[in-house]
């Protein structure tokens, strides 16, 4: 009796839920099958092919199409990646990882080309081995300051109430300072709430490097830099982290680049240029500010650290503009050894020559909020992309036409 | 009654060889793949100790006690991260594990039949949302509850303690611990309910025949036998809270200082890592992020071992008690 009462089947519960979890697993099982055949079965009948036309040129002959690499900025990620989707020549592929990682991969040779929104500064640059690489930029952009308000109109900063409210020394709306800037306005008193980038970036170089020349005790307490040691806020991860920090914190002030800022519809304010003007940051009067700051651009295997299209003279300027850069080796067959092909050399350049192109790459930034290079700009890297050789030898470029946005 | 051998002796001497063939080819990969597992994790800390070679003979053991992290004037100090990890590891357990095990006991013990299995169910689903999931709903959510609501009444009635200074606003350590609880509960709660659901029936039947009540067979029945479930699944709630990244990055507001309220923001040594090791500020930076990650490992070497040595001390007095 004993005997058959401990060999009884266990209660009927614990029955069910082994059957049921068996099941469950047979159904898993079942979906990822159906899953994995359905994707196979797409594969083969060409679903994710995108269909490659022909790519038309001006004359010229294409390579044979090879696979290329990019990494870096997250900034120009989505500008880079409606590139690599367009450009029909070669296969792109951009990882957007970063600007500092982008800069170590074309440091380790690991990347075709690397993109950062800041150019290499002295250690970096020193990294870099033989045969050291070219900086071109490649679009532009432009930090704006996002606010979470309640205010009636937009409000307008100029150099020293921003860097007094990221120094910690202006705390309040009501400031004088902020007030004097902005009559008519009634600024509430609450306490300013700043946020920072946590993060390494671009966006932090542009508005730390405007604040160093806009604000002596900035520059000599902060300073300027991908991150700066901040002396007051709150730290938040990412363009889109800053954004949803100061759109979810009453009373903050925030700093984005504008791309961010016009997509998320996130109020931002105008800002003082040398000439006086509150300017509030719009596509055109960032491209006019970089036109007329007219950098006097250094050689592109040169030290670009301290090239500065901030403050343009122009009246309608905005002073807050920033070019974006690529990096690429001046010698590819010297740099990438027998594993990168002449072939491959023609694809990097062709694709590179066509991103810089007025009517190639550039045509793609207004759609995305991203600043087109001024002619002179995209006629200076044209130039030094042509430069670039294979073991010696000049590469043929050839640049694709009729790959636009729409199309 | 007679069952029969469930393994018949093999037909053939061959087919014994086979067999025999088979066992040792079997234990060799099991084995391979128990060397692998036990290889990466030394590997692992080789290589993490390796590359943090420049910082580790640099600094010594500054490393460890400093308190200050300022990459660009040359000065690292692990002590902010590991505060903030552990405060915010800790105040998450506060919160969560009296959660879990209530929402346990109510699920094996209390709750019709019908809904144990549904809402149970449910409960480990939430331990497989992706934690960015936790953050951004921490960030848009709960970030403005805690403002508007939550900290502003902390701040009247207990601001005295001290622990709820400073103005609150939203983004801070204690939102990244509220945050955290939520995520180890539902590994808590499920662990632990598995551990009290093989309580056998006879245990809870002896005590229900003496005259016990519900808590009484909870706490006299169930939880003691269950003890090594709730413990292991307390400690894998922990290992998740120490470990957790992208969620606490998005709410404790990034401050490389030793927190001094429950309001101020902070880093843990996770968020560091993801929002520096991307971007170094100096080529020093990268040394000393890697060895900020094996000081994070050892804290979790360490909470694990603990926890191993509480549930071997509660295994040991629990089979004494039980039979």
């Amino acid at each position: 009796m004993q005997n058959s009462s401990s060999s009884s089947p266990p209660p009927t519960e614990t029955i069910q839920r082994k059957g049921q979890s068996r099941t469950g697993l047979y159904a898993v099982v079942a979906v990822v099958v159906v899953v994995v055949l359905i994707v196979a079965g797409g594969y083969a009948l060409g679903w994710f092919k995108t269909s490659s036309p022909s790519t038309s040129t001006s004359g010229c002959t294409l390579p044979a199409s090879q696979t290329l690499s990019g990494a870096g900025s997250t900034l120009v990620a989505p500008l880079m990646i409606a590139w690599s989707l367009a450009y029909t020549a070669s296969t792109v592929n951009y990882a957007s990882v970063g600007s500092g990682a982008g800069i170590t991969d074309i440091t380790s040779k690991s990347v075709d080309y690397g993109a950062s929104d800041a150019p290499l500064n002295p250690a970096q640059r020193a990294a870099i081995p033989s045969p050291g690489v070219i900086t071109i930029p490649e679009s532009a952009g432009a930090a704006v300051p996002i606010y979470n308000l309640a205010v009636s109109h937009t409000l307008k900063f100029d150099g020293a109430v921003l860097a007094g409210i990221y120094l910690g020394d202006i705390t309040n709306w009501n400031n004088s300072a902020l007030q004097a800037i902005n009559p008519g306005v009634t600024l509430p008193s609450a306490t300013i709430q700043v946020v920072h980038r946590s993060d390494g970036s671009g966006t932090t170089f542009v508005w730390s490097s405007w604040l160093s020349d806009e604000n002596a005790t900035w520059k000599s307490t902060v300073g300027f830099g991908t991150t700066v040691n901040w002396p007051t806020g709150i730290g938040a991860k990412g363009n889109s982290g800053v954004t949803a920090t100061v759109q979810s914190t009453p009373d903050s002030i925030g700093y984005v680049d504008i791309n961010y800022a016009l997509t998320n519809s996130v109020a931002y304010g105008a800002v003082e240029n040398p000439s006086g003007n509150y300017i509030l940051a719009n596509v055109s009067n960032i491209a006019s500010a970089i036109k007329d700051a007219n950098p006097t651009l250094p050689a592109p295997t040169g030290d670009w650290y301290n090239v500065s299209v901030l403050n343009a003279p122009g009246a309608g300027d905005y002073p807050l503009a920033t070019f974006t850069y690529i990096f690429l080796y001046t010698d590819l067959g010297a740099a990438y050894g027998s594993s990168f092909s002449m072939v491959d050399a023609e694809n990097l350049v062709d694709f590179a020559a066509w991103m810089v192109n007025e009517s190639g790459g550039q045509l793609f930034s207004a759609g995305l909020y991203y600043v087109p290079l001024p002619a002179a700009v995209s006629a200076f890297d044209a130039s030094a992309i042509a430069a670039l050789t294979y073991n010696g030898a000049k590469i043929p470029v050839c640049v694709p036409t009729g790959i636009s946005p729409t199309g | 009654m007679s069952l029969g051998n469930p393994f018949p002796p093999p037909a053939s001497r061959a087919r014994l060889r086979a067999a025999k063939w088979g066992d040792r080819i079997f234990l060799v990969l099991t084995g391979l793949g128990a060397a692998g597992v036990i290889g990466l994790l030394v590997a692992f800390v080789a290589v993490l100790y390796y590359k943090a070679q420049p910082t580790i003979k640099l600094l010594g053991f500054s490393f460890l006690y400093t308190q200050i992290w300022n990459p660009t004037g040359g000065v690292y100090g692990v002590v902010p991260f590991a505060v903030g990890t552990l405060l915010t590891s800790g105040l998450a357990l506060l919160i969560a594990v009296p959660l879990s095990l209530g929402a346990a006991i109510f699920l094996t013990q209390q709750a019709p039949q019908w809904m144990r299995r549904p809402v149970g169910q449910v409960i480990e689903l939430l331990a497989s949302v992706p934690s960015i999931i936790y953050g951004f709903w921490g960030l848009i959510v709960l970030v403005p509850i805690m403002r508007v609501d939550v900290e502003p009444l902390l701040k009247e009635y207990l601001g005295w303690t001290g622990w709820f200074g400073g103005t609150p606003i939203g983004l801070d350590v204690l939102t990244a611990s509220v945050v955290l609880s939520i995520m180890a509960i539902p590994t808590i709660t499920a662990v632990s309910r598995d551990s009290m659901a093989a309580v056998p029936l006879s245990q809870k039947e002896a005590a229900i025949s003496l005259g016990a009540t519900d808590w009484e067979v909870t706490r006299r029945a169930v939880v003691p036998y269950a003890r090594s479930g709730i413990v292991a699944g307390v400690t894998l709630g922990l290992g998740r809270a120490l470990g957790e990244t992208m969620a606490v990055t998005l709410v404790i507001g990034n401050k490389s200082a030793i927190p001094t309220s429950l309001f101020s923001q902070g880093q843990t040594i996770t968020s560091l890592l993801a929002n520096d090791f991307f971007e170094q500020a100096t080529p020093l930076e990268l040394p000393a992020l890697i060895e900020a990650a094996l000081v994070l490992l050892v804290i979790t070497l360490a909470v694990t071992i603990i926890g191993r040595v509480i549930l071997a001390r509660f295994q040991r007095s629990g089979t004494a008690g039980l039979e």
